[in-house]
């Protein structure tokens, strides 16, 4: 199967991009006792905040540096250094998360010299813990900003090499991830013996617990601490492809073996991890994941008439579209389209994944006689009128309840996604 | 290429200057955590409700991608407003201009979707690139069967009333007075500032019917663009989302003759109130006495079925955090639940709707100067109410503190203006004063699990 691209069009119909400064934002949601702080005009921020509390149900800890028409003309280097030294006084974080967005990477603010001269200006704010992200809303999607910010995090709070542990292993999970992904991503590394540090780690920052004192920086997530241990990790381990280059840094940086992990959705995905997990550890496959990959093979013999020859168009983000349309394809569905925010690496497509960069106008156009649509929230306006089955999927998802809890990775996880698949087609 | 930010007075003064009066009108300072908005967003709440025009954003992702089909300004016929559409600058466009795509763009959707018009919307990083939106418009108008109309209110000219204000002066520009109604209705209204959150327009037209007064247009909320070109033969404005859109009021009072009143539908005493003086305004012994025989009627109605709701909560405080009208409008309908206001106050409130607010209030209430996080979390802590009433952006934070809460925003799914309004409003404050949920939140886990 051969994807052509789109006849070029001068505009974006019912986009499924978010802006990189979003992603970023929910990266900096995954580490504890971090204020994040927006450098741009208020709207930015606003829209983010509520883009993510619609779809988590959480409130986001998410500040701006407020430009306005003057910093238009002078820029806005000064209002970060306020933005900065305010939120350090007012809000008392561990640490602050800054994250660019078109406004001052248009006008070419220097975020690094900023800094520096806020550190020399006031000297009580010099162990402070700043993570600078470049994030233009002109470039990427919400998936882009997540893969800078995580990088960022690594390259300015694991510099420092740290103590070999050869029991502990880093996780670098994507944004596709879910906050209940994350955990059943930790619960099964600790199956084997194994200490996971993640970052970064929204299941326990994002998944809606009533915590005792609300704060308003985030509560839960990889701590500082934990973050500087990295570096002696025995294995580090990247998900989804365009989180590789963060584990290629640490492996760059502190010489830690990276494994990149392409998918965690699918029978193969999952035996490839759990082998590599098997080597690290010294340990057998444990009993839990053998029954739960026996569940799941049990299932495929059930249903697999009911998802062989299916045909579904999803459109996603491009790693959670390669994991669910790599999975659904290996099951025997036929993906009749597969549509990107942005354009992935071509060497992480599956074969036979026809992947088309394309926005929700697209799908309208090619989802025409399929028999299920993966996609956002967004995608009710295409789905609605093709009366195609909705499997909601990736983010903003406002219209179904618990979208941050659901799994569909693992061999559990993989058995979850193809039963709701099942049931949104049985309707 | 701004608009004349002198000629609109944008930068209001506040008059306020008792000694410790809230400084409503501060900007907002970097890092502090006010949780407000731009002037794009304040651009497109007033205008994106026009429901068969297409609304494009020229700009990169952030603008329209974070936010399209958020605000539930509901429509009864075209669903066109709905749809995000955007030039979606990449860094080439940023690098070389993105005029031509823009103006591409606006023929093809134009080509595509069949609008009424097109609203093109200006945001930070187009107006920084200096792309001029006028001449792109202009050239797109050339190739375009509708109007093509500019709306420049980038993010960074300042605060959501700011926006609001531009879109004001877009509608009295470019629309309103473009065309001639078939017939003038001699009671005729426009609703100005009212966007049919959830529905609430709905709520309020039987009353409007009943009485015999006809809604020429609404800007904006279920509007249409046909409908809202013949605004200027409305003989009456009815200004309902306080201050946001006072200068297209008055420009249209200066070029139309059309006067203008103040009103809020939000509890049977403002309902009751609006609708009495949109009938004196009239001065129509007819429509007056009618008015009345309605007011009386649906009053009598209302109090009925909410009674049972207003007993239970007689005595409950609350704290309001909330934005514009709703920070006075609010105070009376709870009080008519039997709800005292504990606290109250906004970021986009004008100075009179904090002086109309005060004096609603009770004398100990607390203006909330600091709209952060932080400042609402001390303040829950120390009024400890028995109510939040707030926006989406406030609701999951208000969770956390275990307190019943009510959203009041844009992202609600209920209807709350009109008598109706007011029974679906005392029945949802009872919903969540009453859940049983928040009991469970306080207490901790059972005796017996610090067992060994």
């Amino acid at each position: 199967m051969t994807a052509t691209a789109f006849a070029p069009r001068s505009y974006t119909g019912n986009p499924q991009k978010n802006s990189p400064a979003l992603g970023a934002t929910l990266a900096y949601m995954g580490v504890d006792g971090l204020l994040a702080l927006l450098h741009g005009s208020q709207g930015c921020s606003t829209f983010i905040r509520l883009q993510l509390s619609r779809h988590f149900k959480e409130p986001v800890p998410l500040n701006s540096t407020a430009l306005l028409e003057d910093t238009a003309i002078f820029g806005g280097w000064e209002h970060l250094k306020k933005g900065i030294a305010k939120a350090a006084d007012k809000f008392k974080p561990r640490i602050i998360g800054v994250m660019s967005s078109g406004l001052t990477e248009t006008f070419g603010d220097d975020m690094e010299s900023a800094w520096s001269t806020l550190r020399q200006e006031r000297p009580d704010l010099s162990d402070l813990p700043v993570v600078l992200a470049k994030t233009p809303d002109y470039v990427g999607s919400l998936q882009e900003g997540y893969q800078r910010t995580a990088l960022a995090l690594v390259e300015t709070l694991a510099k420092d090499p740290a103590p070999q542990d050869a029991k502990t292993v880093a996780l670098f999970p994507g944004v596709h991830l879910t906050p209940a992904d994350v955990e059943e991503l930790k619960d099964m590394v600790s199956l084997f013996g194994l200490t996971p540090l993640v970052l970064p780690d929204i299941s326990t920052s994002l998944d809606g617990h009533s915590e005792l004192d609300p704060a308003p920086v985030v509560q839960g997530g990889i701590t500082l601490e934990e973050i500087r241990r990295i570096p002696g990790c025995v294995a580090a381990f990247s998900f989804g492809p365009s989180m590789a280059v963060v584990g290629e840094a640490l492996q760059r940086m502190h010489g830690v073996p990276h494994m990149a992990v392409h998918s965690l959705t699918g029978l193969e995905a999952v035996d490839i991890f759990v082998l590599k997990l098997c080597q690290i550890s010294g340990r057998p496959i444990p009993e839990r994941l053998l029954r739960q990959r026996s569940r799941l093979l049990d299932t495929l013999a059930d249903y697999h008439d009911q998802i062989g020859r299916k045909k579904i168009a999803l459109a996603l983000e491009s790693d959670l579209l390669l994991s669910l349309a790599g999975c659904l394809a290996e099951f025997g569905a036929v993906i009749q389209t597969a549509l990107a925010a942005t354009a992935p690496d071509p060497s992480a497509v599956p074969p036979g994944i026809p992947v088309i960069v394309g926005d929700l106008e697209h799908l309208e156009e090619t989802a025409v006689g399929s028999h299920l649509i993966i996609a956002n929230s967004n995608a009710r306006q295409a789905a609605l009128p093709l009366k195609i089955p909705h499997l909601r999927a990736g983010l903003p998802v406002f219209d179904r309840a618990g979208m941050p809890q659901t799994v569909w990775i693992g061999y559990r996880g993989t058995q979850r996604f193809l039963i709701d698949c099942l049931n949104a087609m049985a309707v | 290429m701004f608009v004349n930010l002198s000629k609109l007075n944008l930068r209001e003064e506040c008059p306020l200057t008792d000694k410790g009066a809230p400084k409503l009108c501060m900007k907002a300072l970097p890092g502090e955590g006010a949780e407000r908005s731009c002037a794009f967003d304040g651009a497109r709440v007033v205008l994106m409700p026009i429901t068969d025009v297409a609304h494009v954003v020229h700009g990169p992702i952030a603008c329209a991608g974070n936010s399209w089909d958020n605000r539930g300004a509901r429509s009864s016929g075209a669903q066109l407003y709905r749809r995000g559409l955007t030039t979606d600058l990449m860094e080439m466009d940023v690098v070389y201009g993105g005029e031509k795509k823009l103006v591409q763009a606006i023929i093809e959707i134009a080509a595509k979707h069949r609008p009424k018009a097109v609203f093109v919307y200006a945001t930070c990083v187009s107006a920084l690139i200096g792309d001029d939106l006028e001449s792109a418009c202009r050239q797109a108008q050339a190739q375009v069967p509708v109007p093509v109309i500019p709306v420049n209110a980038p993010g960074f000219l300042g605060d959501k009333n700011i926006g609001n204000r531009v879109s004001g002066e877009v509608l009295f520009q470019h629309v309103i007075g473009t065309a001639e109604p078939e017939e003038i209705h001699p009671f005729a209204i426009n609703f100005i500032g009212e966007y049919n959150i959830a529905g609430d327009l709905w709520g309020v037209q039987p009353s409007l019917e009943a009485i015999g007064v006809k809604l020429q247009s609404c800007i904006s909320g279920d509007a249409r663009f046909d409908d809202l070109r013949t605004a200027h033969r409305a003989k009456l404005n009815i200004l309902v989302c306080s201050k946001s859109l006072t200068n297209l009021v008055k420009q249209m009072e200066k070029k139309y003759g059309i006067p203008y009143i103040e009103g809020s539908f939000y509890g049977i005493h403002d309902t009751s109130n609006t609708l009495r003086a949109i009938a004196e305004a009239f001065g129509d012994a007819d429509l007056i006495a009618r008015t009345e025989a309605h007011i009386q009627k649906k009053e009598a109605e209302t109090r009925a079925v909410i009674a049972p709701y207003r007993q239970g909560l007689e005595g409950k405080r609350a704290v309001l955090f909330t934005g514009g009208v709703k920070t006075w409008s609010m105070v009376t309908t709870l009080k008519e639940l039997g709800i005292e206001v504990l606290a109250g106050g906004t970021q986009n409130s004008t100075p009179e709707d904090f002086l109309r607010m005060k004096a609603l209030m009770d004398p100990e209430a607390h203006i909330i100067e600091d709209t952060s996080a932080a400042g609402f979390l001390t303040l829950i802590k120390e009024k400890a109410p028995d109510l939040i009433v707030a926006g989406g952006k406030t609701k999951y934070l208000a969770h956390k503190t275990r307190t019943p809460f009510l959203d009041i925003n844009h992202g609600r799914s209920l209807p709350y203006a009109g008598y109706d309004g007011m029974i679906t409003f005392a029945k949802a404050v009872a919903r969540t004063v009453f859940s049983p949920v928040w009991e469970k939140m306080r207490q901790p886990f059972p005796a017996g699990g610090d067992a060994q």
